[in-house]
């Protein structure tokens, strides 16, 4: 399951980044470590991007991104 | 620390350095201009670091008798060297070696700030950390462990809240006592664990050798991380080859024992530590209150009040920035074209200077100078709008809504306002661009702006529809606006897949909490930008503007417009439009002008086909007669303005009312051009290579003219290929 699965609301735990370069470090940069719990708080009005909380605070990305993402769900909310 | 801090801090003591450099440095939004501000005050300026449009704000002043260079860095989340103010910040910080760093912190978000700080303290520069927002943290009910945080961090922490200036005194005496006992003071090594330390001190081993090392040039701990993670900037910059074929033995014993990705390990690695130095200094309350910001985001964000709050906002944005502007602008035009060559031409007079210099300070300097004034009311206003959007944290929300559109053509959510901002004029949505980071997304953006059809074109639209097509003019008008959106769309998508190709758009962006910006804050962001345009650009518009004269006035003595250089090169050109229905020289003529403001392309018709109605003698003023009329319009402009931001109605243009001069105008344009060529004429007037300042202003966002060639390039041929399809297209069906 990626984050880009999540439906609004859900909460869930970072296993892994399939992506590499760039873009993972990048991600990694702001937060987006595995282990660490990730919430989805919104999604843009036309559907994407979406906003996520993490390390307390918020962060938007596009599903694109998200789906490299690799996620456990824990629990909804 | 403090007995360390409380022994150094002594003035007159001998040794120490007269001129010291700090470097701030901190998360975006973390406060780090504020605080330079607050430190700074006027003194700072403003400008580019070299080469790239990145912001570079530095300061140099006395402060305890000695002389201080403050450099704020642009705002990162990490060192690593992938984008521009990464590596900006880091090239600073290795290689200018300032004496200490001012590490602003965002209190309210301590773990993602302290995987920053963590970086910061491998550069082995020291380090005081201004732990800001703590009004904001203390409201939230965090306690956080000061005296923990510095010892752990091996560095100085002080409490500041940038907007109120509080804790700055403190920082700055503890950022110099610092840096005077720069031997000494260096922060913790914070161990990354017994494998990388192993790798570490390997490459190090083999690393301090190097010149750069030994003359204190790198700090030798940072270069080691960087070998083993393979920073690729790192690698190629310092020349080692040598030294990462031995990185690559001590890399390789990392990678068996913790996978491939040694630069996601170390990312990981920094991120557990921040994660614990949290946990150890961090109390947070038991509940967390749901905040404001949530609350706003649940109905600016909402899924179906979103867009049109969004709309809403953005009209008003619009509407308010030329309902205030309009009216000083023209109060300004008023002053160029009135009094100022009046006085200019009686100054001249009196120290009798010949008849060219006249007319070159009156209709080449200062109608150039005018030309640039002309445009300060709406780029201050506009620039004022964008920082009260960006500073209360709106920005990246309209960015958020508005991606997916955007991203269609290629385009980042942030596109929309300066692409928005281009209807209003093209000039202040370049410099909008500033607000995309990247790149890509900023050219991108501005090759599309001059596609958006703004308050300058209309007086041409205007002037062609009253001849043409005063039954619908409201459709002719609406058509050629959607005309341009339409291209905008087309050529977007194009770019994506021809010049653009392959680089990937990312979309990682921090929602940073609502926030009232101050009003200094404001003030101040609003001056920066709307003082680049002064400087930088108000030079070249002048020169443009001089050259532009002489083409309209020689050969010396040139009577008849069409002689002049600028008519003769209308002659020579004038074929071209042949195909698209306009092929005289009196349109060439006008287009070529066109291109110091697309407006004057009116203007130069009304010279070229109906010379001699022009300029009326205007009754001679007295110089005090003058100046209290300037001084009443400037004083009516206010009144004006306000007017228009209560008036809800009235669509806000830039000098788009239509006087009397245009009527004979109209006559004659009725016998030279069939509503077909006009409109293939107003097409190519919304299309052609925008006006010269706003070249100028791609030129200076950019550092270089390569995008304002390709907008040159590609705007002439789409506007002769679009007229020509509406020329050639318009008979072909018979009309
Ligand atoms: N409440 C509060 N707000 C602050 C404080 N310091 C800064 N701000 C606000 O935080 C916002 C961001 O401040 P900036 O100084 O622009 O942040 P920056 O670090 O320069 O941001 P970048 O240039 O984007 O990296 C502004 O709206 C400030 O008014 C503070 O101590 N307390
Ligand atoms: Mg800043």
């Amino acid at each position: 399951m990626t984050l880009a699965d999540l439906k609004t609301g859900q909460s869930g735990k970072i296993l892994k980044i399939s992506v590499s370069g760039a873009l993972k470090r990048r991600l990694m940069d702001m937060g987006v470590v595995p282990g660490t719990d990730v919430r989805v708080e919104k999604v843009a009005p036309l559907g994407d991007p979406i906003e996520v909380r993490i390390k307390s605070y918020a962060l938007s990305l596009r599903r694109g991104e998200a789906r490299h993402i690799e996620v456990e769900g824990t629990h909804s909310s | 620390m403090s007995a360390l801090i409380a022994s150094t801090v002594h003035r007159g003591k001998s040794g120490r350095r007269t001129h010291l450099t700090i470097a701030v440095a901190g998360n975006p939004n973390a406060g780090k201009s504020t605080l330079t501000n607050a430190i700074a005050g006027s003194r700072l300026s403003v400008g580019n670091w070299p080469g790239v449009t990145v912001e570079k704000k530095s300061a140099t002043f006395d402060f305890q008798g000695r002389k201080i260079t403050l450099v704020d860095l642009p705002g990162t989340y990490s060192l690593s060297p992938y984008t521009q103010e990464e590596v900006v910040a880091r090239d600073y910080l290795v290689h200018e070696k300032p004496d200490v760093i001012i590490n602003v912190v965002d209190a309210t978000n301590l773990e993602r700030n302290l995987y920053f700080t963590l970086q910061l303290l491998e550069l082995n520069i020291p380090l005081v950390m201004a732990l800001n927002m703590h009004d904001e943290a203390a409201q939230k009910g965090f306690r956080i462990d000061i005296d923990k945080m510095a010892l752990m961090l091996g560095s100085a922490v002080i409490p500041t809240v940038a907007t109120k200036g509080e804790g700055i005194g403190r920082l700055m005496e503890t950022a110099v006592a610092f840096a005077d006992a720069s031997e000494t003071q260096r922060p913790a090594v914070v161990s990354y664990g017994e494998d990388i330390e192993k790798a570490v001190a390997a490459v190090a081993e083999q690393l301090k050798d190097h010149a750069d090392v030994v003359s204190g040039h790198l700090p030798l701990r940072w270069m080691a991380l960087k070998m083993i993670e393979g920073d690729a900037r790192a690698i190629e910059h310092y020349q080692t080859e040598a030294y990462a074929a031995l990185t690559e033995k001590a890399a390789h014993h990392l990678r068996s024992a913790h996978g491939e990705d040694l630069e996601a390990l170390l990312a990981d690695v920094r991120y557990g530590l921040a994660a614990g130095l949290t946990r150890e200094t961090l109390r947070k309350p038991e509940k967390r209150k749901r905040e404001l910001t949530e609350r706003i985001d649940a109905v600016v964000l909402n899924r179906y009040a979103g867009i049109p709050i969004f709309f809403v906002a953005m009209w008003l944005m619009f509407k308010l920035t030329f309902d205030i502007a309009g009216p000083f602008t023209d109060w300004l035009d008023g002053i160029v074209a009135g009094p100022l060559p009046r006085w200019a031409a009686v100054l001249l007079a009196a120290i009798s200077a010949p008849d060219w210099i006249v007319s070159l300070v009156t209709e080449g300097i200062i109608a150039g100078v005018g030309s640039v004034l002309v445009f300060l009311p709406p780029i201050f206003a506009m620039m004022f709008f964008i920082t009260l959007l960006e500073a209360s944290g709106y920005l990246a929300r309209a960015a958020f809504v508005m991606d997916r559109l955007m991203s269609a053509i290629g385009l980042h959510g942030k596109s929309f306002i300066p692409l928005l901002l281009g209807f209003g004029c093209n000039v202040p949505a370049i410099y909008a661009t500033r607000t995309l980071e990247n790149p890509r997304d900023k050219a991108l953006t501005a090759l599309l702006i001059p596609l958006m059809s703004c308050g300058a074109r209309l007086p041409v639209y205007v002037v062609f529809t009253a001849a043409f097509f005063s039954a619908y003019a409201v459709t002719v008008l609406w058509s050629l606006y959607l005309l341009g959106i339409v291209l905008a769309v087309l050529v977007g998508f194009l770019f994506k897949k021809t010049l653009f190709r392959g680089e990937a758009p990312v979309f990682i962006m921090e929602l940073p909490p609502y926030r009232i910006p101050t009003a200094k804050n404001l003030m101040i962001h609003t001056w920066e930008k709307g003082k680049h345009y002064l400087m930088k650009a108000g030079t070249w518009i002048l020169a443009i503007s001089v050259f532009v004269w002489f083409g309209l006035n020689l050969p010396w003595g040139v009577e008849a417009k069409k002689e002049s250089y600028l008519g003769k090169t209308g002659q020579i050109i004038a074929p071209v439009f042949a195909p698209l229905g306009f092929g005289t020289w009196e349109a060439a003529s006008s287009l070529l002008t066109g291109v110091v403001a697309k407006e004057i392309v009116v203007a130069t018709m009304g010279e070229v086909y109906a010379p001699g109605a022009e300029e009326k003698e205007e009754e001679a003023s007295s110089f005090s007669e003058d100046v209290r009329e300037i001084t009443v319009s400037f004083g009516g402009a206010f009144v004006d303005a306000a007017k228009n931001v209560f008036s809800t109605f009235g669509v806000a243009t830039m000098s788009a009312q239509e006087d009397e001069e245009t009527a004979g105008l109209k006559s004659v344009l009725a016998k030279t051009f069939t509503p077909l060529s006009a409109y293939a004429f107003m097409a190519f007037v919304l299309l052609y290579l925008p006006c010269f300042i706003v070249l100028v202003a791609m030129r200076h966002e950019f550092g270089s003219w390569k995008w304002a060639g390709v907008t040159i390039v590609y705007q002439t041929v789409l506007a002769w290929m679009v007229a020509f399809v509406i020329y050639q297209g318009g008979r072909l069906v018979g009309l």
